[in-house]
């Protein structure tokens, strides 16, 4: 017993509870990239001073939806409360026809973002991105897709590569996986034509040699990334998987002035650069109407797609 | 420098007074949380992880494993004292060790679960640090149809290992596929059986339902029964301490739990849980005593204890060799090594062994100081059980729905661990079996994934499904384990596989 | 949470049949709501519809044979409820529930915990509450400040920490 007063003891003294703070909801589960942002807001957050004990509270499910809704009915004019979000949380708002959508909560920044890759394994006939949509304008059904969840960016990006080679959305054969871990592993595994996901899942294994990379959904080539954007090799697709940070619906304009200006500060900190360099995160740091601008233009896209694919009717 | 040095001078850095003082802390806070049932070792992880920042790497490192260890140990814990497991991987501990509690053998429950973890974890890690590289390899074969297959056998053993009435075991079996179909469709997004509520699309929560079944259902069945049955609980009878038979029991069980638990904690799909099914089905099998399975068999501690442990280890086998995280816990510990700069993936042995090797040592250490610290502890814990009854269900609803308010504090989720512990208390009084309908919960989705992917791949073709040699030796494993049984009791032979299949005939 | 009734030699298990058909209408539920989900089986299939549609029949399949076992009277001697206790804690769950939020963990869980002493035959609410709240405030202090668990703070909490 004496240890684990000790223990607690220590443990209070490196978390002593200080000024009011914000808490930060994750609205999925530990370990996901959503959780990763929040928790990299909390400890630039704390390190910077400008919330020296901002905690974090995950709210998992549904694509995040199930955390927003939660989040925007109980915190309602709250200041102190900020919710993470991504290009997900649009597609899982459209599929699953949440009462709740962004419209509800008030948007403040898009902190970063990443690029869908499309893969294929070492030991693959496919040595190209032409290769495979040659495979797919042929037999869509043969080209089996290991990406994330159902309606996520993975499958959108998919759909979007479809239609823009004129196959029907609705044949491609998606294989959803819950987790990044599963999909790779039946991408190195061979289980699967192709993978897609974010080019940081993959990254390491394409230094190794055991997937090849085919494309990437940026808009211009990417710096140190040898292969073309699927805009290079002729299809017109760009798509960005990016996380946001959102604060509570019917905020007074001082309010949201105050957490932007927070925000602001955190993503110009020296350790916030460092959580992203850490992390392999790119800065896409985009506030104010440029943001709520983006955010539109998405949602309208992602309806349109996902009706094609036949997700949503 | 080859392995074995790097490891060694790994052991020397984690052996340092200050180290060892850093696992124990660890250790011990990961206990803590642990505990709680409805908190794994993934939220244990991820909530003490800030704790861990602010060491030097190597004490980091070492804290974090010691944490890792503690979270798992502590489910075992409540799962073995208080009929309420931790997390999904200690559910079937719960069988038999909270049996063997009441008989007042709750001491070598304890320590079968703590020497059986320790030596599963020693002998995993062990693996791990030497044949990773190789173990790796054969867990990628692993595609949708073998996983399916893994999940036949899984239900088929595991299903004949449930109590005495196929009616009512077969029927909590398909309450449980039931509960498993609701929510989001992980492959096409679709909401099933959710009826517009926003709480159910993301299903629902094994550890609620198991706490739920478990503790608060047996809470109600208990107290249902009035004053009478005063005497059913006996703290301590015999020795605290393991004696010769049931060391006996356990060593068998403790390395046939490893030898299951590991290669499936390794495969990227395969989820601690079915591990410990397999192990507990496999105890039952072999048992010389088989009239104690369902009355607290050590066997069906050890077993299960152990290759939950192997199991842990095992994740590590894709995380460190080929940056997967195959589980909730592993992608805790991705971001947990990021702090360090360090991005597992294929190269990781080759650029960062100091690191690799550094966490393997820690390992175990961590894996030893738990040991250390809960042996002694053993008389401890088992003295809960003296507690007064009032105080001793009061105290362990306290902490079923502490754990479930700390995973997920909505009134929603407190409203379904009172309609599922009702619904337990129901299928107690009507002498239905608990354990079905959690397993039907845990692998239902799993098994209905993996083979609607496993017929994509194929595009509708069923004959995929024999048509690789592992998936076809698992199903034939599968279907012997059904048959053998029919057949054996349609000869008349098995007087006790016929007594299982019940009072139907 | 029905209490048992039965002491005599029964032929027939009213309560088994209640379960059987239960089960009918669980099966048949799970069923309709299949109907519902778009045909997306792609490739495979199987859409998001098959599954639940297989364990829709095999409860209906299980219910009748309930109902054959309730008949012919084959479910096992249940033994003697009492009632009360079990809707004490009930009750006690239920308040948590419900007070959870308004009310902060302490207090919520304080009552639950007296409600299920009360269950177990410890009787003098005036003594329980208290020791639950004190007990469950305790429990809110190391879990939510020493280790970090989200758990909601109510008045009780507020006093003490009163930014919590």
């Amino acid at each position: 017993m004496k240890t684990f007063i000790l223990a607690s003891l220590f443990a209070g003294a490196m978390a002593l509870p200080a000024a009011a703070d914000y808490t930060i909801i994750a609205p999925a589960n530990p370990g996901g990239g959503w959780d990763q942002t929040a928790r990299a807001m909390q400890t630039v957050m704390q390190e910077e001073g400008i919330s020296p004990s901002a905690q974090v509270q995950n709210v998992p499910g549904a694509g995040g939806t199930i955390g927003l809704a939660q989040f925007a009915s109980q915190n309602r004019g709250n200041p102190d409360a900020l919710i993470v979000g991504g290009y997900v949380m649009v597609g899982a708002i459209l599929t699953n026809n949440s009462p709740v959508t962004l419209q509800d909560v008030t948007p403040i920044a898009r902190l970063t973002g990443e690029y869908e890759a499309i893969v294929v394994p070492a030991a693959s006939p496919i040595q190209s991105i032409e290769d495979l949509i040659e495979q797919l304008k042929a037999d869509p059904g043969s080209v089996s897709w290991a990406g994330g969840s159902a309606g996520g960016a993975d499958h959108i990006a998919v759909g979007l590569i479809a239609k823009a080679t004129e196959v029907d959305p609705t044949t491609i054969n998606y294989i959803a996986y819950s987790g990044g871990g599963e999909a790779l592993a039946a991408i190195l595994g061979n289980q699967v034509t192709a993978g897609i996901s974010s080019l940081g899942e993959f990254e390491a294994q394409i230094e190794a040699g055991t997937l090849r990379l085919l494309a990437t959904s940026a808009p211009e080539p990417i710096e140190g990334v040898d292969a073309p954007t699927l805009k290079e090799a002729g299809l017109d697709v760009v798509l960005e998987n990016w996380r946001m940070v959102a604060a509570a619906p019917d905020l007074t304009d001082e309010q949201k002035a105050k957490v932007s200006a927070d925000i602001e500060a955190m993503v110009t900190s020296d350790s916030w650069q460092k959580q992203l360099s850490d992390k392999g995160w790119a800065d896409t740091y985009l506030a104010g109407e440029e943001f709520d601008a983006q955010l539109e233009s998405d949602i309208t896209a992602t309806d349109a797609v996902l009706r094609d694919i036949g997700l949503i009717k | 420098m080859d392995a074995y040095s790097f490891l060694l001078q790994g052991l020397v850095t984690a052996s340092d007074p200050m180290m060892l003082f850093y696992a124990l802390i660890g250790v011990t806070l990961g206990t803590a949380v642990g505990v709680l049932p409805g908190i794994g070792p993934a939220l244990t992880v991820a909530l003490l992880l800030p704790v861990t920042y602010r060491l030097d790497p190597a004490g980091s490192l070492i804290m974090f494993a010691g944490i890792y260890y503690g979270g798992m140990y502590g489910g075992s814990t409540t799962s073995i004292l208080l009929n309420t497991p931790g997390e999904s991987a200690s559910i079937i501990t719960a069988l038999e060790g909270n049996k063997m509690a009441r008989k007042g053998r709750g001491g070598p429950a304890l320590a079968t679960a703590a020497i059986g973890s320790f030596i599963a974890g020693l002998i995993a890690t062990l693996l791990l640090a030497f044949l990773a590289p190789w173990i790796v390899k054969i867990a990628l074969v692993f595609g949708p149809r073998e996983y399916f297959a893994l999940m036949v056998l899984a239900f088929v053993t595991v299903s004949a290992a449930f109590g005495d009435s196929a009616l009512r075991g077969l029927t909590s079996l398909f309450l449980g596929l039931a509960l498993a179909c609701i929510g989001i469709d992980q492959l096409t997004g679709q909401a099933r059986l959710s009826f517009g509520v926003p709480d159910l699309l993301d299903g629902i929560e094994v550890t609620t339902m198991a706490v739920a079944m478990f503790a608060v259902g047996e809470a109600l069945y208990i107290a249902g029964q009035g004053m009478q049955h005063d005497d059913q609980v006996t703290a301590v009878k015999g020795s605290v301490w393991m004696n010769r038979l049931d060391w006996m029991r356990s060593w068998k069980p403790w390395l046939r739990g490893t030898a299951i638990g590991f290669p499936i904690g390794a495969m990227p799909a395969g989820g601690a849980e079915i591990g410990t099914f397999l192990s507990y089905a496999a105890e039952k099998k072999l048992t010389r005593h088989p009239e104690e399975f369902g009355e607290g068999a050590i066997e069906g501690v050890a077993g299960p204890e152990a290759a939950n442990n192997a199991s842990a280890a095992g994740t590590l086998v894709p995380l460190l060799t080929l940056g997967l995280p195959t589980s909730a816990t592993a992608a805790i510990m991705l971001a947990g090594f990021q702090q360090f700069g360090l991005q597992p993936g294929p190269l990781l042995f080759a650029t960062n062994p100091t690191l690799v090797w550094g966490l393997i040592a820690s390992l175990l250490i961590a894996n030893a100081m738990l040991l250390v610290l809960n042996l002694p502890l053993i008389g401890l814990w088992v003295k809960l059980l003296t507690i007064p009854r009032h105080w001793l269900y009061a105290g362990i609803l306290l902490f079923a729905t502490l754990g479930t308010i700390g995973a997920n504090p909505s009134s929603f989720e407190l409203g379904m661990l009172l309609a599922f512990g009702v619904l337990g208390y129901v299928m107690r009084l009507f002498g239905y079996p608990i354990a079905p309908i959690v397993v039907g919960l845990i692998l239902g989705p799993m098994a209905e994934q993996q083979l609607r992917r496993a017929l994509s791949i194929s595009q509708g073709d069923w004959t995929t499904l024999v048509q690789s040699p592992i998936a076809a030796v698992l199903l034939g494993l599968a279907a012997l384990a059904f048959i053998v049984p029919l057949i054996m009791r349609a000869r008349g032979k098995g007087e006790m596989l016929s007594q299982m299949a019940g009072d139907e005939d | 949470m029905r209490p048992a009734t039965q002491n005599r030699k029964r032929s027939r298990d009213t309560a088994a049949l209640f379960i059987a058909a239960g089960l009918v209408v669980l099966g048949l539920v799970i069923i309709w709501d299949s109907a519902r989900l778009a045909d997306l089986g792609g490739y495979s299939g199987l859409g998001p519809a098959s599954m639940p549609r297989v364990v829709g029949f095999c409860l209906i399949l299980l219910a009748l044979w309930t109902a054959t076992a309730a008949l012919r009277g084959e479910f096992p001697e249940r033994p003697p409820q009492q009632a009360a206790p079990v809707l004490w804690i009930v009750a006690g769950l239920a308040a948590q529930m419900l007070l959870l939020h308004a009310a902060g963990f302490s207090i919520a869980t304080g009552i639950l915990f007296a409600f299920t002493a009360r269950g177990f035959g410890k009787r003098n609410l005036a003594m329980t509450i208290p020791i639950g709240i004190v007990l469950s405030f305790a429990v809110w202090c190391v879990f939510s400040q020493l280790l970090m668990l989200h758990l909601p703070a109510g008045p009780v909490e507020q006093l003490i920490f009163p930014r919590g």
